[in-house]
This record gives structure tokens, C-alpha cells and sequence, in this order.
């Protein structure tokens, strides 16, 4: 079974092939043009790298004024900066080209975007109606998440099924992706054997994953198997610049009673969100929140962080995250005035509720602080075990 | 690195589908020349040589089905009204409920490189055989039949000068490099022709860059993507300038292909009375989660018990692979279906009726004024407009007596060589030929098209002729699905390339005996 490996493999003898003459020197091959960045756009998309992808940034921007239809290529932007969570540079190369705009692939990222935004009846308005006219994998899987996130498993789980039926033994890799969406679901609500029996299909079916790998790892963080989830996430983090999963790994060495190496992890994590930070990057915003709030338990900070990704997309998450990091710094009022936020989305969430209860607990509600620790248990009896900062 | 949901990390814009080894070329099919031990049809599939030529995508499956049956009565009640045109069709959709239970051969390809071949359903029996690729052999039924099978490279069949008839749609992507996110820039809203039309300079002929289209594309140039002229283009001696050159886009090109011979009686337990074989192909690719070794313990099983016995009771095999492509008769798929994937129907098409019957009406419009001006009659009614023009119709109403004698308009033949027999067998009209999408091939004549489909024919060509009026005379013989193929024909037309449309015969020389498809290059 071709994996990881030959896939990358394939994509850089492409991209040595294509860039042996400069393809964006004059004059240009409109066909090569958009290949070859399309090319570096996949290397980096599948690798999870977001220097690399900051690089793609690049190179769009520079192909772009040597085509006259560069509307593959505005596409392409859209999709690099939802990556890179720079959501308002997103709705401007979708708008950059009417056709782009109304494509389909055009509206389900405006659909993302709606989600991002936490206007949740657009977004599903707008997956829905991609669906009427094509029932594409791509969008099967995002209303499946959409589902998930509202609590209703079983249909998300039927929607990823529906979209896997969609693909055939040329998309491995994308088979590979949905069975860890599903594998995640079911780890969600604390079914370890069955994520585990996903993860296992995912990696048959595409060996050598890093994004497999990282899921296995937090399966097997949460079932207290530490040593065996750092070796895999350290293996992850030796070919790519991840911060978020340093933190994790500093949280598996606190969790196992080695505090000085989980500083360590911890220390350079931070190094790396701050760094990507100064860069003008925006995609560690919330594990800056996170880290703040649950490592270094420094409230003031985990609000800055906090409030910075809100202004960027405010939904249930950013809300949350807000208010996880008021009661982290005993601001309990206004950490119970943005979880109201948060729930009123209407999330389905087993850490959203337990943090609800946190927060209720401290704020002298005691009552709903229960029921809500309830809730999460009742989704998700394994709440409280590791978990990664998706 | 994301909290939210990310298809796109894995999701691609353009497609990272490489499913070529799926996209079919062509069905042929003619009752064999070897009359030895009884009649004999031939049929011969073939398709994109992925990965190579004779070498097969161990992902694929193929299916050739067949379905013999009587030949088509025409009432004599049949009349060209819209409700009789859907009275006729509902009646053939009845008929042809036979035809979608065909019986079939179905083919993989195994890691060791070896074919392996299916027979099922037959009258003749069910069988399968292992054979190895890129040799005839001869297998054996239960019931004795020798079957004659090769499945390997070939020299791809196919002669057609395809740039030309992208010309003469205005196929962008052929010309241009056309965005995969603008699909409206595909066919340009240019009226459709056979004569280059006076100031379309984004599509005629470019002396200084002849490989234009070729293989060379340019960028689309800003501005409106139309034609506003009124008029076909002539030269300074007063010729019309062809948008076909007669040139064979594929030669030197091969093909991988499925070839079968086989008995009509093991087709058919009524030879005498089935005298049509009714043929059509299909490529499967098998579905991803096939792939994977199936782990007994799933848990969608255990928590949905509904969904295996649903599987169970679909076909064991074709429930793991995703039909792709079909191919029944020349040109439905490429000029009447527009190659949308969701026309991929085989057989079962009978609901696109409506959209060919609108389509015909486009195509008309395009086709039918370039042949009035050569000097020849069309069978659309274009008002006597003088120039092509580029109109599509929203209601089959509309559409319908503008292309109803083309419908029902019965396709002459050159001469009576095609009805070995000399028996009463009526001549074909394309409202027969292209519902539903199958090769019918008649066992009582050559199997020329539109009777089947021979290697020989130049069926390209001989489609665009559905579009002159057959009532019509040129030097006292009635038109025929031959007449644009006759070189004498364009000698003396105002016109520039004067060549036929397309080639006349195949870039290599077919082989008189099975696999009958010349030896690859």
C-alpha cells in the first residue's frame, strides 16, 4: 500500500521536475504555472507545515500577476490562508474572482468561513446547499463535522461513512483523513476501541500519516500509555516545526511526573508560539490562550491571547476560550458571561461542558456547575484525561 | 495545528484523481467474418493505456454487457409529434428492460499481471478463466463454446481529428488554458460550426502557429469571449475555411483493450430470433475503503446491522467499486451527454432524452447553416439563417420541431452492402441509435455503423451526417451516412483544407484475424 512516503516522494520529483527553469520566470506556461504552486501547496498542506505554507503564500502572490486567469490560483490563496487562519485574507481571494466566488469549492470555504464566524445557520446553509448540487466527499465531511459539533454523533458518523463511500483507491490519503475524523468522534465521547479500530483502517489504508501518528498518540496519552504517546509525537515533531505538539508532550512528561523535561517542552513551546507570533503569524493564537491558561495558569496573558484570536473569528471555541481564561484569571463574572456565549451557540461538547461546570462551580453556581459536569461525563466519561489542543 | 475542521488539508482543487485507466475510448462490436462452427460477434472495448500500454490498473474493473434481443420493430404508427416521440420512448424503455439485465464478462487484473475473466449470466453458461495479458487465447464454456479473448495493448482504433471537432464547438480547454474554477469557459458561447466563422479569432486556424490546439495552448484574452460577426469566414478566392483538417489526432497512440469473439448461441438461446446484439461497456474503480483489508469487527456492523444487509444484498463484487465511465454508442457521451459524469448511465439513459433533444437543438443551430452554405441540405430547421448562430433552448417544446426530422429522419446507407442478406431491415434513425446508449450490433448485416460499430468506420464523420437532410440527392443518389467522407465531395466544395472531416482510415492497418486491432506501437 502506497503511503505517506511515496505520496511525498511523487510531489517533490514533481515540483524538482517542474522548477528546474524557474517556472515563474518570463515567459510564463500558464499550465506549469499553476501546477507547480499547486504542487508546493500540496507538499505542505499534506506535511501539516506551516512555514511551508507561509511559502505557498508566497509564491500565489507572486504567481498570480503573471496569469491572466489566475482564478486556480485565488482558489489555492483562499485555501493557504484558512490554513494559516488568516480568515480575512480568505473572503478577498474568494472575492478576487466572481467565478471562484460561486464555485463550489468557492462556497463551502465561505461556509468554513461562516462557521469560523459562528454564524452556524449559514454555514449549514451553505454545506447543504453545495450538497444539492454535487455530494462530494469534501463537502459530506464538513457538514459531518458541523453535525458533530452539535451533538448529533450518529449522523456525523453516517455523513463521514457517506463521504468514504465516495472515494475509491486513488484517494487513500483522503479515506485515511475521514477514518481519523471518525476515530476522533468517537474518542470525543470516550469510545477508545472504536477510535482506535478508525486509526488502524486510517493507517492501513495510508501508512506512515503523521496526522494517524498524532491521533494515535493522544489515544494512547489518554489511555496513560506516556511513554509510548511521547515517542510518536517526538517522532512527529523531528521533521516539522509543531509547537502545539511540544506543549503536548510537555503535558504527557507532567502527567508522568517528569516535571524538569515537561519545562522543558513546555518552555520551548512557548518559545515557538511567540516566535511564530512575532512573525506575524496567527494560527497559534489560541494554543497561546490555552498555554496561558492551563501551563503557565498566567489569566492575564491567556486573556490577551484569548481576546486576540476572538477578534479574528468569534465563535463557540474562541468564546470558550475566553472564558476559560477569565476563570483562570478568577474573573468569574465575565468568564460566565462568554461560556453563556459559548452554549448559546449551541455546541455539543464534552470539554466545553466540563469547563462550563469549572467555571459555574467557581462562580457560586453550584447547582448548574454540577449539572453541567454531569453533561460532559455523560458525553465523554474519560473528560478529564490528556487530551491534544486541536 | 487547527481546531476546526479542515477537508481542504486533504482535499484537493484540481483532481488528484489519476482514474485515466477508467476513461473509455470506445466499444466496437460486428458480427465476425469467421462463420466457422456457427455466427460469431465481435466485440472489442478499449481504453486509456494507464499505467501502460498492456499494462492494466490492478484497481480496475471492467464490464462488457451484453444483451441479444429482436430487432427493433417500427410501428407504422410511429409519428414525429413530441407525444409520440414520448410514447415511442416509453415503449423502447419497456422493451429494453431486457437490456439492463444483460448478461456479462467482467474483468480484473490480478497482482501477477494475469487477466481475470468472467462470463456470467449467459445462457451459455457462467465461467471464469485466468488469462494472461496481451496474448489470444481460446476459452472453453461449459457448454463447449470456443470464446476467442485478448486483453492487452493495441494500437488505439480511434482515427478522428479531435482539435477539429473541438474547433467546431469552441472547446476552450483544447485552445486555452482554462481555470479548473471557471467550468462556464469550456464551450464558449460561439455559435457552433463546420466553417470557421469571419472574425473569430479566438478560435480559427492561426497560420503562424499551426500546433495551436495541438498540444499548445494560449492564456484566454481578457474581454468578452463571443463572436459578434454576422458571416463565415472566405479567403480571398471565395473558400470557406474548414475547421476540421482530416488529420489523425491519435495516431501513433495505443490504447489498452478488452477483445472478445464470441458465439451468438452462447450469447443468446434463440439465435434465430435475437439477431441484435446489444452491447455497452463500463469502467469500475474499486472504492477506497475496499482497498483496505476489511477488519471483521468493524464497528459500523456491530452498531448498524442494517448496513451489511443492505450490502449483502447487492452484488459482492460491484459493491466495492464505483462505476466511472460508460460507452455504448460513438459520440452520445461526447457531443450529446457534454461528458458530465452524472450521464454516465449506460443503457439506462432514457431520462436524458429531454436534454438530447435540447442539445440537438444547439448543435443545429451551429452545424445545420455551415452545411446549407456548402450547397448542402440540412435536416435541422435553421430558418435559412445564413450564418451559424449560437442558441440553446430551456424547453424541449421549443426545441423539439426544429430537430424533429433529424430524430426521425432514417440514416441512408452508401449502398446495400451493409445488408448482407438482402433482408427487410430498416435503416436506422438516430432516435434509435442514441436511446438507449448501447452498440447494437444486427448479426444480419457487416455491423457498420450504425448497424454496430466496425473498426473501419470512420464514425466521426459519420455522425456529423445525422445533421444532413437524407431526402435530399447529390448527383442523383440520396444523401448517406458516407457522403461527407467522400473526398470528390470536398474537391469541388468552396473550401479550405479540402479534405473530409476527419481521417479515412486508421494510422495502422487492423489485422484480418482475431484480436483484429493492430499490434501496438
Amino acid at each position: 500500500m502506497a503511503g505517506y512516503r511515496a505520496e511525498m516522494r511523487r510531489i517533490e520529483e514533481d515540483i524538482a521536475s517542474i522548477g528546474r527553469a524557474d517556472p515563474l520566470a518570463l515567459p510564463t506556461d500558464p499550465e506549469r504555472v499553476t501546477l507547480y504552486v499547486y504542487r508546493l501547496y500540496q507538499r505542505a498542506a499534506i506535511a501539516g507545515d506551516s512555514a511551508q505554507l507561509s511559502a505557498v503564500e508566497r509564491a500565489i502572490n507572486r504567481a498570480i500577476p503573471l496569469l491572466a486567469n489566475p482564478s486556480d490560483l485565488y482558489l489555492l490563496k483562499a485555501n493557504t490562508a484558512f490554513k494559516l487562519h488568516k480568515l480575512s485574507d480568505v473572503e478577498a481571494a474568494l472575492r478576487a474572482v466572481p467565478s471562484v466566488y460561486v464555485s463550489n469549492e468557492g462556497r463551502l470555504i465561505r461556509a468554513d468561513l461562516d462557521f469560523q464566524h459562528g454564524r452556524y445557520r449559514e454555514a449549514k446553509r451553505g454545506y447543504l446547499g453545495v450538497l444539492q448540487a454535487e455530494r462530494s466527499w469534501g463537502a459530506l465531511a464538513r457538514l459531518a463535522y458541523f453535525y458533530g459539533k452539535r451533538g448529533d454523533v450518529a449522523g456525523a458518523d453516517h455523513l463521514y461513512e457517506e463521504a468514504e463511500d465516495q472515494l475509491t483507491a486513488k484517494e487513500m490519503r483522503s479515506y485515511a483523513w475521514l477514518e481519523v475524523q471518525r476515530g476522533f468522534l468517537a474518542f470525543a465521547h470516550g469510545r477508545y476501541g472504536e477510535a482506535r479500530l478508525h486509526y488502524g483502517q486510517a493507517d492501513a489504508a495510508y501508512p506512515g500519516y503523521w496526522l494517524v501518528d498524532e491521533h494515535v498518540a493522544e489515544l494512547l496519552g489518554a489511555e496513560g500509555h506516556y511513554g509510548q504517546a511521547i515517542e510518536i509525537l517526538e517522532r512527529i515533531i523531528s521533521t516539522r516545526d509543531r509547537p502545539d505538539l511540544l506543549q503536548a508532550i510537555g503535558e504527557l512528561y507532567a502527567i508522568a511526573g517528569q516535571a524538569e523535561r515537561a519545562r522543558d517542552c513546555h518552555e520551548k513551546a512557548l518559545d515557538g508560539y511567540l516566535q511564530s507570533a512575532q512573525r506575524g503569524e496567527v494560527l497559534y493564537y489560541h494554543h497561546l490562550a490555552d498555554y496561558y491558561a492551563d501551563v503557565a495558569k498566567d489569566g492575564a496573558q491567556a486573556v490577551t491571547w484569548a481576546r486576540a484570536d476572538l477578534q479574528l473569528r468569534e465563535n463557540y471555541s474562541t468564546q470558550a476560550a475566553l472564558a476559560w481564561a477569565f476563570y483562570r484569571g478568577r474573573q468569574f463574572g465575565e468568564a460566565c458571561n462568554w461560556i453563556d456565549r459559548a452554549l448559546a451557540s449551541g455546541a455539543v461538547e464534552a470539554h466545553l461542558f466540563f469547563r462550563t461546570g469549572m467555571i459555574c462551580t467557581c462562580a457560586n453556581s453550584i447547582d448548574d456547575g454540577r449539572n453541567y459536569m454531569e453533561r460532559a461525563t455523560r458525553l465523554n466519561p474519560s473528560v478529564e484525561k490528556f487530551h491534544l489542543h486541536h | 495545528m487547527a481546531d476546526h475542521n479542515d477537508p481542504n488539508a486533504v482535499n484537493s482543487i484540481f483532481s488528484d484523481i489519476d482514474v485515466s485507466a477508467a476513461d473509455l475510448y470506445d466499444i466496437f462490436g460486428f458480427p465476425s467474418d469467421d462463420a466457422a462452427g456457427g455466427e460469431k460477434v465481435v466485440i472489442a472495448l478499449t481504453f486509456a493505456a494507464v499505467p501502460q500500454t498492456g499494462v492494466f490498473d490492478g484497481d480496475m474493473l471492467y464490464r462488457i454487457q451484453i444483451a441479444p434481443d429482436r430487432r427493433l420493430e417500427r410501428s407504422g404508427k410511429d409519428d414525429g409529434s413530441l407525444e409520440g416521440f414520448l410514447v415511442y420512448l416509453e415503449g423502447v424503455k419497456d422493451k429494453y428492460l431486457s437490456v439492463l439485465q444483460a448478461s456479462e464478462v467482467r474483468i480484473t487484473i490480478d497482482h501477477n499481471r494475469r487477466a481475470n475473466i468472467r462470463f456470467l449470466n449467459f445462457p451459455g453458461g457462467s465461467f471464469s478463466a485466468v488469462v494472461e495479458t496481451n496474448q489470444a487465447v481460446t476459452l472453453q464454456s461449459p457448454g463447449g463454446h470456443a470464446i476467442k479473448a485478448f486483453v492487452g495493448g493495441r494500437d488505439d482504433a480511434f482515427f478522428n481529428d479531435l482539435p477539429g471537432f473541438f474547433r467546431s464547438i469552441n472547446y476552450a480547454p483544447q485552445f486555452y488554458h482554462v481555470p479548473h474554477a471557471m467550468p462556464d469557459l469550456r464551450e464558449l458561447k460561439i455559435p457552433k460550426t463546420f466553417l470557421e466563422l469571419e472574425g473569430n479569432d479566438l478560435f480559427n486556424y492561426d497560420p503562424d502557429q499551426p500546433e495551436w490546439g495541438h498540444g499548445i495552448k494560449r492564456e484566454l484574452p481578457p474581454g468578452p469571449l463571443t463572436w459578434s460577426g454576422n458571416r463565415f469566414r472566405k479567403d480571398e478566392n471565395g473558400n470557406f475555411r474548414f475547421v476540421y483538417s482530416g488529420k489523425d489526432a491519435r495516431a501513433g497512440q495505443n490504447c489498452n483493450a478488452i477483445i472478445l469473439e464470441l458465439p451468438l448461441t452462447f450469447l443468446t438461446e434463440r439465435p434465430s430470433e435475437h439477431r441484435v446484439v446489444n452491447t455497452w461497456g463500463e469502467s469500475w474503480v474499486l472504492k477506497a475503503a475496499a482497498k483496505v483489508e476489511t477488519i471483521p469487527d468493524h464497528p459500523l456492523w456491530i452498531e448498524h446491522p442494517h448496513v451489511l444487509l443492505t450490502t449483502l444484498a447487492l452484488d459482492d463484487e460491484l459493491k466495492k467499486y464505483k462505476l466511472v465511465d460508460t460507452d455504448g454508442q460513438a459520440f452520445a457521451d461526447a457531443a450529446l451527454s457534454e461528458r458530465e459524469d452524472n450521464r454516465q448511465l449506460g443503457a439506462n439513459n432514457f431520462w436524458l432524452a429531454p436534454h438530447f433533444i435540447r442539445r440537438l437543438g444547439h448543435l443545429g443551430w451551429g452545424f445545420g447553416p455551415s452545411i446549407t452554405a456548402l450547397g448542402l441540405a440540412s435536416a435541422f430547421d435553421h430558418d435559412n439563417s445564413p450564418v451559424s448562430v449560437h442558441r440553446t433552448y430551456s424547453h424541449v417544446m421549443d426545441a423539439f420541431p426544429r430537430v424533429r426530422k433529424i430524430l426521425f429522419q432514417e440514416l441512408n446507407m452508401p449502398d446495400d452492402s451493409w445488408n448482407r442478406k438482402g433482408l427487410p431491415i430498416p435503416l436506422r434513425r438516430p432516435v434509435d441509435i442514441f436511446i438507449p446508449n448501447v452498440n447494437s450490433i444486427d448479426m444480419d448485416t457487416t455491423g457498420t455503423w450504425p448497424f454496430g460499430r466496425r473498426l473501419e468506420d470512420q464514425v466521426a464523420t459519420r455522425f456529423l451526417s445525422v445533421f444532413l437532410d437524407m431526402g435530399a440527392t447529390l448527383n442523383g443518389k440520396r444523401y448517406h451516412v458516407e457522403l461527407l467522407n467522400d473526398p470528390t465531395l470536398w474537391n469541388s466544395a468552396p473550401i479550405e483544407p479540402k479534405t473530409p472531416p476527419n481521417p479515412l482510415k486508421n494510422d495502422k492497418a487492423f489485422l484480418p484475424d482475431f484480436p483484429y486491432l493492430a499490434e501496438p506501437w
